[in-house]
């Protein structure tokens, strides 16, 4: 079969009468498309306004930690255990008004993942440590920070993570803050 | 390379690449056009776009795709549909990688909603199939001889009445 059409680029016309052409009708192709979801948006029955009356929510779904974590009640003896690596994952300066001995603070973000910088660093001191369980102090809030960077840490390949029930005020009251520094 | 650009079997290299990249454009538009707000979102989520524009954009260039696309596949106006093409996705890779560069972790919109994030997020293999689809828009532009498709038969048919 032969080509009717031969290319333009190799045709007397040359490229640059080609790409005008090309781009007059890209022109009117797209004026065409537009005017036509214009019209059919009047009639679409999930039509929405022309200019938007408001901001849209564009919240990007955060990624969600994988890891397995464990509830541990607040009055719990594996807490004051050598053996245990505490880190507390509330803001730094309630971490300063309050935490238990030995803790490591690492403020918890739910719309900002923890840095794998940070992840990593934390992996070294466990390992360093020789402790055999970590346990994650939260703000005790619904949801709750301590359980949601255990399972961040869990998700690292980390194992034996906890969190304490009721967070850092359940720890609070149960040793009647005279656990803590 | 004159010798290579008039190659005519470009033409029939460039047939099922018009043909697959209109499948690609019109499949992707359909869920676009069916669901406008969701698009809208979509569009807004890359926070490029002023926001008096993010709904017209959202109404309008799923239809332009859908143009674009039927175009492609039924030979008409070929080159200015290609070239349609690849203007649209200059603007999708463009936005891809200003998104990337925020580190947005979201879907690219290109085929379903911002839910598909999870299954579907926006990364550099994103940008590398756009690109690829670039090059397959700028391959129809410059080498579709339309052995096929509907400006052949109106050309012979103009030719048959002259």
């Amino acid at each position: 079969m032969q080509t009717v059409a031969k290319n333009d680029i190799g045709s007397s016309g040359g490229f640059s009468s080609g790409l005008g052409k090309a781009l007059r009708d890209a022109t009117l192709i797209t004026l065409a498309a537009c005017v036509i979801g214009l019209l059919s948006n009047f009639v679409h029955p999930e039509g929405i306004p022309f200019v938007a009356e408001k901001n849209y929510q564009t919240l990007v779904p955060c990624p969600v930690a994988g890891g397995k974590v464990t509830a541990l009640a607040p009055g719990d003896a594996v807490l004051r255990s050598s053996e245990t690596f505490l880190i507390d994952a509330r803001e730094e300066n309630e971490f300063r008004s309050w935490s238990l001995p030995g803790a490591m603070n690492v403020p918890y973000d739910y719309l900002d993942p923890t840095p794998a910088k940070v992840l990593k660093e934390i992996a070294g001191r466990i390992a360093s440590s020789g402790a055999r369980r970590v346990v994650v102090i939260g703000d005790g809030q619904q949801p709750d920070s301590g359980k949601w960077l255990g399972k961040e840490i869990s998700g690292k390949g980390i194992k034996n993570v906890f969190f304490v029930e009721g967070g850092a005020k359940a720890l609070q009251a149960a040793s009647g803050s005279g656990g803590g520094s | 390379m004159r010798r290579f650009m008039n190659w005519p079997g470009h033409s029939w290299f460039a047939l099922p690449a018009r043909w697959y990249l209109g499948v690609v454009f019109v499949i992707a538009c359909l869920h676009k056009i069916a669901y406008p707000g969701s698009f809208a979102l979509d569009i807004a989520t890359y926070d490029i776009v002023p926001l008096q524009l993010v709904n017209l954009m959202a109404i309008t260039l799923p239809w332009v795709e859908l143009f674009a696309g039927l175009m492609l596949i039924i030979g008409f106006r070929t080159r200015a549909a290609a070239l349609a093409i690849a203007c649209m996705m200059l603007m999708f890779i463009a936005a891809i990688i200003i998104a990337l560069a925020k580190g947005l972790d979201m879907s690219c919109g290109c085929f379903a909603s911002q839910s598909a994030a999870e299954d579907d997020p926006i990364s550099y293999l994103t940008v590398l199939r756009d690109g690829g689809w670039l090059f397959l828009s700028v391959y129809v532009f410059l080498f579709d001889g339309r052995p096929i498709g509907l400006d052949t038969y109106l050309a012979r048919r103009k030719k048959a009445h002259a």
